[in-house]
């Protein structure tokens, strides 16, 4: 009997240990590196995953547009972020902007170009990881903030 | 054509009429709704940035900005910076033209003319820039070092120094232009940092209190309906109003009290119309003669002056 329920106790122990490792979420890295800078362009190297390529493409262009939205390049011109380094506060206080921007696919207008380094590798859990050389029109992404009220202009 | 058609045709007839008019009515209504809105819009007054050489002493800049290109590039550049930021800075060239038709002032004294222009044409900012250029046998070079600070309080807002990297060439106005691409974008990005920190904690102001010559107060006399000494009590007000109570008391004599960093709010608490020096200056006028003294106030740029008689 005693022995029984320490099985069972055993058993338990082992299951919630397995279920407490599966939901522990690790923040990925941004896995964006900046490239070059030149007229009001920035182009970076971002990695992206996805289910196939073209949704690890895209994956990789958010990612570009996430980091400098909320935490800015270093070396290059746009050093600190554009919009703020609080993503989480930002994302909720303009959330329209943000479902416009991602789901209607406006981001696409700020790319001047997408070309992927290599062919998408398989990864674990069959999903696809590609690198992409993005170049983004940062002067025209810098209006529609401010025009959208999301960054303030320049000034007071 | 019977009576009740008659009837229903005057009937829809009114209806259309009602409708027209309920129409006419709305769009007039909503037009002065626009009107309202715009009328009650206050556009927020932006600061005066005004790009400056930078001229070591003794130096003339008049004669150094006619006779060096690369300097006159590298400030255009600067504010074509501005401008693509959809900013419009005052334009030194056009003001030192100014001060020289108008004669007022002479080529004496080099850095009183610096100061001078600044404090009239009333740059809330000024950008310095400094170019040097270097040319050797590995090839010519240009080195720019920008600098932003508030002309009244002398609060650095950026900085920041750009290379235009070595080539064999003589053009250093292309060299210069190298060097102000390489990092201006970058110095506006901070600058506008500094700005948002002004938008959110408050614009910084002096604020010098003093006595008359022939006056019998000090900063030690006991005043108002507490008798509390007059220094604490200019403290207990500043603590009151000064923008999320942000104040830097530089120091206190039986003379003479100055405060070098009081933030004021941009806008208005109680209408959110623009709010400035003078406004401030104006309330703490107001605080010395609800304890019965008589002041006498002057502001310059973002500084106030305040004398007891």
């Amino acid at each position: 009997m005693y022995i029984k329920h320490t099985n069972n106790l055993c058993y338990l122990f082992a299951i919630l240990f397995l279920f407490g490792c599966s939901n522990k979420s690790i923040p990925s890295s941004a896995k964006v590196n900046y490239l070059s800078s030149i007229d009001g362009t920035i182009t970076v190297r971002a990695i992206g995953v996805g289910e196939n390529q073209l949704a690890a493409i895209a994956d990789a262009e958010k990612n570009a547009f996430e980091v400098l939205f909320f935490r800015g390049l270093p070396e290059s011109e746009q050093k600190v972020a554009l919009i703020g380094s609080n993503e989480i506060e930002e994302n909720q206080k303009y959330q329209t902007y943000f479902d416009r921007f991602y789901k209607d696919q406006r981001f696409k207008s700020f790319l001047m170009s997408s070309i992927p380094t290599a062919k998408a590798t398989n990864i674990k859990g069959g999903s696809k990881s590609i690198a992409v050389d993005i170049k983004i029109n940062v002067i025209a992404l810098r209006k529609d903030l401010e025009q959208n009220n999301v960054i303030r202009k320049f000034g007071y | 054509m019977s009576l009740e058609n008659l009837d229903i045709k005057t009937k829809q007839m009114k209806n259309k009429i009602v409708i027209v008019l309920m129409l006419l009515m709305g769009s007039i209504i909503s037009k002065n709704a626009i009107c309202q809105s715009q009328n009650t819009q206050v556009n927020t007054v932006q600061p005066k940035i005004m790009v400056i050489p930078y001229t070591k002493e003794g130096e003339d800049i008049r004669t150094i900005l006619e006779q060096d290109v690369s300097r006159r590039i590298a400030i255009t550049k600067i504010k074509e910076g501005f401008d693509g930021r959809g900013f419009t800075t005052v334009d030194f060239t056009a003001k030192l033209k100014a001060a020289k038709d108008n004669s007022v002032f002479t080529s004496e004294n080099q850095t009183d003319i610096k100061a001078q222009i600044i404090q009239m044409s009333g740059a809330d900012v000024y950008v310095q820039a400094e170019v040097s250029s270097l040319k050797t046998e590995t090839g010519s070079s240009v080195t720019l070092v920008l600098t932003a600070y508030e002309a009244s309080t002398g609060n650095s807002l950026s900085n920041k120094v750009g290379e235009s990297g070595k080539f064999y060439t003589d053009d250093f106005g292309k060299l210069a232009s190298k060097a102000v691409e390489s990092c201006v974008a970058d110095f506006l990005n901070v600058m506008q940092v500094k700005f948002t920190d002004i938008v959110n904690n408050g614009k910084s102001v002096i604020i010098d209190i003093s006595f008359d010559a022939n006056s019998t107060y000090k900063m030690s006399s006991e005043l108002g309906p507490d008798k509390l000494p007059l220094s604490d009590q200019i403290e207990m007000w500043m603590e009151k109003n000064a923008f999320k109570n942000n104040y830097h008391i530089q120091g206190t004599t039986a003379l003479k009290m100055i405060f070098d960093d009081v933030r004021i709010p941009l806008k208005d608490p109680t209408n959110g119309n623009n709010y400035n020096p003078n406004k401030f200056a104006l309330e703490i006028f107001k605080f010395f003669k609800g304890i019965g003294l008589q002041p006498t106030k002057d502001i310059k740029s973002s500084t106030i002056y305040i004398t007891i008689k």
